[in-house]
């Protein structure tokens, strides 16, 4: 039951990682970031019909999705790499990098995982694949975008149209 | 680096934080002029009918302050909107769900599926519009392609519990997922707990996007309601992870 508790909770963490995605250009080390202005503004200064005063779930976040004809790629695609920024877990701080031919992701790596305590070790060897495997198998849905529960701005952050969007960068 | 436009191939997308959300825009990148207009539209509708701005149209009717003629004249459309689904779902839609006068349940869709008419209104004929997880679509996003939208799961972070696909629709999901439970059913005074999600497709977001919130009150019941409401469709998560669907949803499971 421990275990399970633990890979839920990380299970969280990691998906709270596909926060913000940010361009990254290859052979660049710098991040900038993408003009989709969602991403920081977190409803700063702005009304609240969507009940941002609930406090948003961690838990409900990565939906990914992707332009149809993901399959056939086109001859000359080019490679990038999408970076997270590093977002402060309870287990340290973790960054995940997402790996794009065309539109299609082809690879979710982790980046960075430098709290190294043995409960944080155990939980990313758990909960990590498991990112990445959601992360695929809604990829492998072929989907444009994604339909939901309301989220907040800050809520949009965590989703997966968010990296949706931001990977059309 | 310096940042690099949201375009993939020949499509745009912006993702426009308005609303207390984020509405994220898809047209062809070539359609790129239509997209200041839409997010005026946008930040207008916050400005004017958030109940959480004293100062909106929408706060100061609720409080008696301005009439109704000296509202913007959306408000009273979005009234009429609001009069015809209350009487169709029951009563289960309400603009009073707390006591307090708050059109939100429905102002979201209607005002993303008007920031639609926009884009068609400038030649635009490939579109989605999604505002905070409700969405609108038009055309095909690739020759020959449907709109494929994922529905997500309410139980399962990062998976699809479907996938609906189309060409001109539109599908609103309720839920608890990413707020908690805070739709209410308005006959009982509970919240509603029957249901993780509901999603509604169907032609227009206005009308999806306020019977999702009212088949979500409506719990398991909703089913027979929504097969019975012509044009639009039903898909329900349960708790327990088993669902339900109306006869004619437009989705796979998975």
């Amino acid at each position: 039951m421990r275990r399970a508790i633990l890979a839920l909770s990380s299970t969280i963490a990691g998906l709270v990682l596909l926060l913000s995605f940010k361009t990254h250009i290859p052979g660049s080390t710098d991040t900038g970031t993408t003009a989709a202005s969602g991403s920081g503004g977190a409803g700063a200064g702005s009304a609240d019909m969507a009940g941002a005063g609930h406090a948003a779930r961690a838990g409900h976040a990565g939906r990914p999705g992707n332009a149809a004809h993901k399959a056939r790629r086109p001859p000359g695609a080019a490679t990038r790499t999408v970076t997270g920024t590093v977002a402060d877990t309870t287990y340290g701080p973790m960054q995940v990098q997402v790996t794009l031919a065309g539109q299609s992701i082809t690879s979710v790596k982790v980046l960075q995982r430098t709290d190294t305590g043995a409960e944080s070790d155990q939980i990313d060897a758990s909960a990590i694949p498991r990112l990445v495997n959601e992360t695929l198998a809604v990829q492998s849905a072929h989907i444009n975008a994604v339909s939901g529960a309301s989220y907040t701005s800050a809520g949009y952050q965590r989703s997966l149209q968010s990296a949706l969007d931001k990977a059309s960068a | 680096m310096i940042a690099q436009p949201i375009a993939v191939a020949d499509r745009l997308r912006h993702a426009e934080p308005v609303m207390g959300t984020v509405v994220s825009v898809d047209i062809p990148a070539a359609a790129a002029s239509a997209l200041p207009g839409v997010l005026r539209w946008l930040h207008w509708v916050d400005a004017t009918f958030s109940p959480y701005r004293a100062d909106s149209d929408v706060s100061r009717f609720g409080r008696g302050e301005l009439p109704l003629a000296e509202c913007a004249p959306e408000l009273a459309e979005v009234l009429g909107e609001c009069a015809v689904i209350r009487d169709i779902t029951g009563g289960y839609f309400t603009t009073t769900p707390g006591g307090v006068f708050d059109p939100s349940g429905l102002v979201k869709g209607w005002s993303i599926e008007r920031a639609c008419r926009l884009l068609a209104a400038a030649g635009v004929t490939s579109y989605c519009v999604n505002g905070g997880g409700d969405l609108q679509c038009a055309g095909e996003p690739a020759p020959g392609q449907p709109w494929r939208i994922g529905i997500a799961s309410p139980l399962q972070p990062g998976r699809v519990a479907t996938v609906v696909t189309g060409r001109d629709f539109a599908v609103a999901t309720s839920g608890n997922a990413e707020r908690g439970a805070h739709i209410m059913n308005p006959h009982t005074g509970q919240l509603a707990a029957d249901l993780a999600s509901i999603t509604i497709t169907g032609p227009r977001l206005t009308t999806a996007d306020a019977y999702a919130t009212a088949a979500f009150a409506m719990g398991d019941v909703a089913m027979g309601w929504a097969e019975r409401v012509p044009g639009y469709e039903a898909f329900a998560v349960r708790p327990d992870g088993r669902t339900w669907r109306t006869s004619g949803f437009p989705g796979d499971s998975r």
